[in-house]
């Protein structure tokens, strides 16, 4: 089976804005893929002017909650780097031959989604003599307009990335496995894993290969 | 119709569900109210909602016969246009914000699906078929979230206030073309197509990237109106109904609605049945909204849209019993179910406040906290009541004043009376206020103030000028003397006298001049009134407590006296 990777654009975010962005595009990637029946639910974003859908499922949400807290303590304990990658897979469950040391089943990825974003430091604008006293109205108008062309930017991003999902859901439907019958909500397990800042995702890839999981690269 | 389990399923029935689906999903998503002022309640999925895996709910009335929808198959094409209809005038034309086509293109002569397939090979196809339309469906779903006009829908949604644009729709099967200029100024998105045996279900969009040249606002056309008999004001019956909405007293006033409205409502129809498709000129089109009437719109261009169908956008009944019909049957946090009804707590001039009797320690009154649907805007406790009263009990009693859910308003009154804060800090008296007398009333403004009580408890606390602790353990410490039944008098009637001081200024606010008088001088007489009623109200609170140490203090240079005359007594 082929395994359908899609790279999304890299997205610029304060750290304050994470939570908000991986929420979007995990829980529209998702939506896309949990095939069983589901009840959408709107979600608006607190920071951006966008709506995106979730497919309602609690234990998703509660899941994804979880990864974006893991996500955010572990990028926190290491602040000079920028570049970070979530990773959300879907793979099947089956059957290996049982050997020594090794489980039974084994899981076979047929679609990878990165996420890349780049983390900022909040006060990438203020200069280190900037103090409190002599404080300059104009600067700090300078300030909020640097933020709101941030936003909007950041939003526009967030956008584009969530048509490039459309898009490629819409085009890449071939590889995807037979919808169990009568699913309700997640058709197809997945997990959300959290690439370690130096590991690029050719290099998970790699190490997916070598510890036994079996993918086939298209 | 359709089976529990994706078998048994034709080429033609996924098409034609899947166009009706579609067709679903974008009204809902596009016209506010478009079920009517009650949403259908959350139910277990139906047969219905099991087609595509996506329980969109029961459609509404105007979607309940597909056939009317699609009268010639699954081949026509569907075309959905999204207007933005102007309100305020009706010489203006409407304009299309979004173009939807959704159709199934029947198959080249030499494409493998032209062909009559084995049946194993159908049923393959048709497996796979849904299974694309699945997500193709998914994929329109979100898309509608991300167009521009989304904005505009959850504005006109979410708000109470009528803006001068409404969100129509008409659907045919026939798409008029753009002309040069229009289709410049739309962008197009076009999903994926959807291999069937019938063809390819291609479903494409024409949108506008931006609607901020339409200048959406809030119309002019309902006046701001004083309401001077809400419910909850001291004055009125707790259990009084709901006042009219404004539109309604605004009298004829035509805003857009949907048939579908005005006959759930029971309006007056001076046309067709809401409920009936009601065809345009062309074949296999029908229209919601003003253009509901297409023989007046399309021949006499100049006829403003009939009241019938049209009906106030406010509608102050409708959002006490339910809010705006929302896509999804559990609404977004915020988000909507429970927030729209504290928009207009926002949108609302600033609360009148009275303020407190003049102890330095009265902190600044500050707003009610709104964000929480279940505060009580009660008056602060009195301190006998307080160290009576139990957490547990506070609501029990104070359920019985809490407004009803569409009528929690951050409206003067409820600031009159102070905040717990004044309680804490202040040690005044500003916890005496007592709406109906009842001594167990809590005020709660947030969950750090319910706490309050317990403050009380402290037995070394005590307000400056406590003089109704009657029953509670503090009273004992003083002698039990005349002067305590004549304090306990005083203290009743000074009760009485913040009651009158508040009727006062109730009646003070209603017979204001209404804010519509917009001249200066009406203004200024009205804020001199206002100013006049704070200050004598102000002024009686000082005297009051003014009157009341002076009293006090006789009380107490009493007992000293009765006290070193009974030590001399027993000296000698």
């Amino acid at each position: 089976m082929n395994c359908e990777v899609c790279e999304l654009k890299e997205l610029v975010v304060e750290q304050f804005e994470i939570r908000e962005v991986l929420r979007c595009i995990l829980h529209t990637i998702i939506f896309h893929r949990a095939l069983g029946l589901v009840r959408p639910r709107d979600i608006n974003c607190e920071l951006f002017e966008l709506t995106y859908v979730q497919c309602g499922v609690p234990e998703v949400e509660k899941e994804i909650e979880e990864k974006i807290t893991e996500f955010i303590s572990k990028i926190s304990k290491h602040p000079n780097r920028r570049s970070h990658q979530v990773c959300l897979s879907f793979y099947e469950t089956k059957d290996k031959q049982p050997a020594w040391f090794s489980s039974k089943t084994e899981r076979v990825y047929w679609e990878r989604w990165f996420i890349n974003l780049q983390i900022t430091n909040q006060r990438v604008n203020m200069k280190p003599n900037q103090t409190k006293v002599g404080f300059d109205p104009g600067e700090k108008l300078s300030s909020l307009e640097e933020k709101k062309l941030h936003r909007t930017a950041l939003e526009a991003s967030i956008r584009e990335n969530l048509f490039q999902i459309i898009k490629f859901v819409n085009e890449k439907m071939d590889h995807l496995p037979h919808i169990p019958p009568n699913a309700e909500g997640i058709s197809y397990p997945y997990e959300i894993t959290i690439l370690s800042s130096s590991e690029s995702s050719l290099d998970m890839l790699k190490r997916m290969l070598q510890t036994g999981h079996q993918t086939t690269l298209s | 119709m359709a089976a529990h389990s994706d078998s048994g399923r034709t080429t033609e029935q996924i098409v034609s569900q899947f166009l009706s689906k579609a067709l679903h999903a974008i009204l809902a998503a596009r016209i506010p109210y478009i079920h009517g002022p009650t949403p259908p309640p959350s139910r277990h999925p139906r047969k219905r909602d099991r087609w595509f895996h996506l329980a969109l709910g029961d459609p509404p009335p105007a979607l309940e016969h597909p056939s009317g929808l699609i009268p010639n198959g699954v081949m026509e094409p569907l075309v959905v246009d999204i207007l933005l209809s102007p309100r305020d005038d009706p010489t203006m034309p409407e304009a299309i914000v979004e173009r939807w086509v959704a159709q199934c293109e029947a198959p080249a002569p030499w494409s493998p699906l032209h062909s009559p397939a084995e049946t194993s090979s159908n049923s393959f196809l048709v497996k796979r078929t849904y299974k694309k339309s699945i997500i193709l469906l998914r994929s329109i779903y979100s898309v509608l979230r991300l167009l521009p006009a989304q904005r505009v829908f959850k504005m006109l949604c979410a708000s109470n206030q009528s803006y001068n644009h409404d969100l129509t729709y008409r659907v045919s099967s026939f798409a008029e073309p753009f002309s040069r200029k229009e289709e410049a100024e739309f962008q197009y998105h076009c999903f994926a197509p959807v291999e069937t045996q019938s063809g390819q279900l291609a479903v494409s969009v024409q949108y506008r990237p931006s609607l901020s040249q339409f200048n959406l606002e809030i119309s002019s056309l309902l006046p701001p109106m004083l309401i001077t008999d809400y419910v909850g004001s001291p004055a009125a019956d707790p259990m009084r109904a709901f006042p009219s909405s404004p539109s309604e007293r605004a009298g004829t006033r035509s805003s857009t609605s949907f048939p579908l409205r005005g006959s759930q409502h029971g309006q007056p129809s001076t046309s067709a049945p809401a409920s009936a498709p009601v065809f345009f000129n062309r074949p296999h089109s029908w229209t919601g909204g003003p253009s509901e009437v297409p023989s007046n719109r399309a021949q006499h261009p100049n006829h403003p849209p009939t009241g019938s169908y049209r009906k106030p956008a406010f509608n102050f009944d409708e959002f006490k019993f339910s809010p705006p019909f929302y896509m999804s049957p559990t609404p977004s946090p915020p988000k909507f179910s429970g927030s729209y009804m504290q928009s207009p707590l926002r949108s609302e001039t600033a609360p009148v406040s009275i303020p407190q009797s003049g102890s330095s320690k009265v902190k600044v009154l500050r707003s009610p906290n709104l964000s929480d649907p279940t505060r009580n805007f009660l008056p602060p406790p009195s301190p006998r009541s307080a160290r009576t009263t139990d957490p547990s009990s506070q609501d029990s009693d104070s359920r019985s004043f809490r407004r009803p859910d569409g009528l929690r308003t951050s409206d003067g009154y409820s600031n009159m009376y102070g905040t717990p804060k004044g309680l804490k800090d202040g040690r005044d008296d500003s916890g005496r206020f007592s709406l109906s007398g009842s001594p167990r009333f809590t005020f709660s403004r947030s969950s750090s103030r319910i706490s309050v009580p317990d403050d009380l408890d402290d037995p070394d606390f005590s307000y400056p000028f406590a003089v109704d602790d009657v029953d509670s353990s503090d009273s004992q410490a003083r002698s039990n003397d005349g002067k305590e039944v004549s304090d306990f008098g005083h203290a009743s009637s000074s009760h009485k006298s913040q009651d009158a001081a508040v009727g006062v200024l109730v009646h003070m606010l209603r017979t204001a001049a209404p804010l519509r008088d917009s001249t200066y001088s009406s203004q200024s007489s009205k804020s001199e009134l206002q100013e006049e009623g704070l200050g004598s109200t102000s002024s009686f609170f000082m005297s009051r407590k003014a009157s009341d140490a002076l009293e006090e203090l006789q009380s107490y240079k009493s007992i000293k006296e009765m006290l070193l005359s009974q030590s001399k007594g027993k000296l000698h």
